[in-house]
């Protein structure tokens, strides 16, 4: 490793000046630019939207009065805007930029007609304004995590269908036989993704099923909406960053090729541990419940991989914006995984069914594991795209900072919030309105989790413009964020 | 729950039959086309003559001054 360190000072591709050196993969960025830039843009907007949504129904929960003379924002819509703000504006349009980007290099094929790809991304943010327009304006449907008004919902499925064959079409025209794991994470869930929109938006929304089978749907969805996408997607993203930013092949290949192909078979089964206690087959249940603790074999291998993969370079991992982030991710997914496989035995189901701790579990899936990710991979993609450093490392370091700490209050506040609330729930001599009340200081320890998130996405998102638009000042000497021993300075 | 609304069941168990098929099916093919050999080698693909082995590629942004 150190003698590769040191010839990197001599060789590195992007402190050459001969473009011809680095031409394939110029070509590659150069024909995603437009395109990811447009989903960065988007992703960042509604990343800022959906925090406000977020805020103002975090404090709605602890203090209900506060403006609720506006019909647009009583909880129910403010809080439904603000899921489908984060999960389909950031989650969906940060992947778009993001996995389409990794996609093209590992394919090494550059994205062709990409002004279609363009038109398709405008298309699927229009959809979504409409649709979270729909959703303030009271046209919700009463369907968790399909929330958004039929009106708007084809638009949505057209243009995600454009987005997605992109991927695909990157992968069939691939140079190499080689298929690398992200490359697997990715085209599965390119797949996986419109099937559950598609099949949830048929047998709830536009042809209801009867009964609880719309439940059931309704549960097969939103849990895969996390495990057939937001998961593979965050994975993949990681398999490609960690080993490209530290220089190092992932330590065992054929773990990731096993976590791959367990998550594929079993994550399909096991929403259905929504549904404990409900009036549905039992057998079904069960199911999802082996299916979810099942769900312990890929997440260890994935945890142990990704371990051995950094041991013995922590340092820089910690000098490197990308690997701060996709780490706290990476172990995140390992915790909250575990979690997950606990919460949907039976018997912690009982206590924690109901209550703030499935909030705290969800939020630490999307935002400590999927979102902390994503961040990551925007700071390694960018300077590549734009061939541009990022101009502030202190805001770097707030970003991180604000959302680790962040973060972190909220998932521990809801977690041991919502198991007392449990316990006491479960209790026949707590009168109901007494457990509520106690979920009080909770509620607000979430609120200033949510202060610190918010102070964390302005300085992401006034780092991305800054960078975006100042762009002579900032243009790299010697290339994007290169690790340059001679100049490194203190790292906080 | 009567006997007869379970047939409300039947096509999300025909989705999960044909998921299980698709993913097994899937499995195959990566298997014949030889994916699962070489481990080793098929770990580096990530590194290219641009991006080698071996160096470290993301770092704080250093003062440009």
């Amino acid at each position: 490793m150190s003698e590769s360190s040191s010839n990197s000072q001599h060789e590195s591709p992007y402190s050459t000046h001969s473009e011809a050196v680095r031409a394939e993969l110029s070509e590659i960025d150069t024909s995603i630019r437009s395109a990811a830039l447009f989903f960065v843009i988007s992703a960042i907007s509604w990343l800022m939207l959906g925090t406000i949504f977020a805020l103002l129904a975090a404090f709605k929960a602890h203090e209900p009065d506060f403006a609720s003379t506006f019909e647009f924002l009583t909880f129910g819509r403010v809080r439904s805007a603000h899921l489908n703000a984060m999960a389909l504006g950031w989650g969906n349009n940060i992947i778009f930029a993001v996995g389409l980007w990794i996609m093209a290099r590992l394919c090494r094929a550059p994205i062709h007609h990409k002004g279609i790809l363009l038109i398709a991304g405008i298309f699927w943010n229009i959809g979504l304004s409409v649709g979270i327009f729909g959703i303030l304006r009271g046209d919700i449907t009463s369907v968790e995590w399909l929330e958004i008004p039929h009106y708007a919902t084809p638009l949505l499925a057209i243009s995600y269908a454009l987005i997605g064959v992109w991927g695909v079409m990157a992968f069939r025209f691939r140079k190499g036989d080689h298929v690398y794991v992200s490359q697997w994470y990715i085209l599965a869930a390119l797949f996986w993704f419109p099937w559950l929109y598609v099949v949830a938006q048929i047998m709830i929304i536009w042809f209801p099923a009867r009964g609880v089978v719309q439940s059931v749907t309704n549960w097969w969805f939103a849990h895969n909406v996390l495990g057939l996408w937001f998961t593979p997607m965050a994975l993949a993203t990681a398999y490609y960053l960690i080993p490209k930013v530290l220089g190092r092949p992932i330590y065992s290949y054929y773990l990731s090729v096993l976590g791959f192909w367990a998550l594929a078979i079993f994550y399909n089964w096991a929403g259905v541990h929504h549904l404990i206690g409900g009036p549905i087959p039992v057998w079904l249940i069960s199911a999802g419940i082996v299916a979810s603790v099942m769900m312990v074999i890929p997440v260890i291998v994935v945890g142990i991989n990704h371990h051995m993969s950094v041991v013995g370079l922590h340092k820089e991992v910690w000098r490197s914006p990308t690997l701060r982030f996709v780490v706290f991710g990476a172990i995140s997914y390992t915790l909250v995984s575990l979690i997950g496989s606990a919460m949907a035995l039976r018997t912690v189901n009982q206590i924690t069914h109901f209550t703030h701790f499935t909030v705290g579990h969800a939020h630490h899936g999307v935002y400590a594991f999927f979102t902390m990710i994503m961040f990551g991979g925007v700071y390694y993609m960018m300077p590549r795209l734009l061939k541009r450093e990022w101009p502030s490392a202190g805001l770097i370091k707030i970003h991180f900072w604000c959302c680790a700490i962040g973060i972190t209050i909220m998932v521990v506040a809801l977690q041991v919030g919502g198991w007392i609330q449990g316990l006491e729930m479960n209790n026949a001599e707590i009168p109901f309105l007494e457990t509520v009340q106690n979920t009080i200081p909770w509620l607000k320890a979430r609120s200033v989790s949510g202060v610190f998130l918010t102070v964390g996405h302005i300085a992401f998102a006034i780092n991305f413009f800054w960078m975006l638009f100042a762009a002579g000042a900032l243009r790299a000497k010697q290339g994007p964020t290169l690790l340059d021993h001679s100049k490194e300075g203190d790292i906080a | 729950m009567d006997v007869e609304s379970y047939t409300d069941l039947i096509p999300l168990i025909f989705l999960g039959v044909v998921f299980f098929i698709v993913a097994v099916s899937a499995l195959y093919w990566t298997a014949k086309k030889g994916q699962f050999r070489n481990f080793d080698s098929q770990a580096k693909t990530i590194f290219t003559e641009e991006e080698p082995e071996g160096e470290v590629s993301d770092s704080f942004p250093t003062k440009q001054k």
